[in-house]
């Protein structure tokens, strides 16, 4: 709690100057000779796609330590982070669908990318729907981990869905990027700026809820203190 | 530096791609802190409410 008090305040302030910055940046940025202006939409859908696999990476390892450890905390960022993780995978499909229809003629297409990161949006509100239908919130914690956990399986699968299938979707132009295939400077300025900035917004955030969660914990030992005097 | 903000024909994809991230990262600020403000809340309520219990049994 007092970490997140002032961690959460400064990852969100340093999430809206690069935030700011990378928008500069990013109509800054010159036109692509091939995708014209639809290039700009790059830096808005490729930190939203890395942050929907970041995020379900820290589920998992919450999730792990939640189920082994049982510690209150560890489920708490579990939980915290699965609604933002949910939201960025979204908005990764989203904005991924709006920049394919211009370039590939299509909004969607069953490949092995666009069709793995669907899976991951399933799991994400099959994580948030499990924690909710179950009464018992340990029962729904653990059942939840569980599932968590066999998703982490689909993360390798969406990172080279483009490396083992064919696939309409483009290789890796940033990290991991092939030789020849990374970013000339004027598109990897504004993307390295715009992911730091999605990431420190994740960060505050993902802080936010956890807080919530300990407060609602507490709330609810109150209530249950006040029901029984 | 010069700024593009003409997206051409793109623009019917560019823009509402720039609308929905800003509409989702407002929905995850505001959810973010309306929660931990109303369980804070609730939590403080319920403490002040026991700290009055406790002097009226005192």
């Amino acid at each position: 709690m007092a970490f997140s008090r002032w961690a959460a305040p400064m990852f969100g302030a340093i999430a809206a100057v690069l935030g700011i910055a990378g928008l500069i940046l990013t109509f800054a940025a010159p036109e692509d000779y091939q995708q014209g202006d639809t290039v700009r939409m790059m830096f808005i859908h490729v930190p939203a796609a890395s942050l929907s696999l970041f995020v379900y990476l820290c589920l998992g390892i919450a999730s792990f330590l939640a189920l082994v450890f049982r510690h209150a905390l560890a489920d708490a960022a579990a939980v915290a982070c699965a609604p933002l993780g949910a939201a960025f995978t979204a908005l990764a499909l989203a904005t991924g669908s709006l920049w394919g229809k211009p370039m590939w003629g299509t909004w969607w297409v069953w490949d092995a990318r666009l069709t793995s990161v669907l899976v991951l949006l399933l799991f994400y509100l099959g994580y948030l729907a499990l924690r909710s239908a179950l009464e018992d919130e340990q029962k729904a914690a653990r059942a939840a981990a569980i599932l968590a956990l066999v998703g982490l399986i689909n993360l390798p699968i969406v990172k080279f869905s483009v490396d083992w299938w064919n696939s309409l979707h483009q290789g890796s132009s940033t990290l991991f990027a092939k030789p020849g295939n990374g970013l000339p400077p004027a598109y990897a300025w504004p993307m390295l700026v715009m992911s730091l900035a999605y990431l420190s917004a994740f960060g505050s955030l993902w802080l936010v809820r956890i807080r919530a969660l300990v407060w609602r914990r507490k709330a609810r030992a109150l209530a249950l203190q006040a029901a029984e005097s | 530096m010069q700024f593009d903000f003409d997206a051409g024909k793109y623009a019917i994809y560019v823009w509402p791609a720039f609308a929905l991230t800003a509409a989702v990262f407002a929905w995850m600020i505001a959810d973010s802190l309306g929660a931990a403000r109303r369980w804070r809340r609730e939590a403080e309520r319920l403490q002040a409410e026991r700290a009055k219990r406790e002097a009226r049994g005192s």
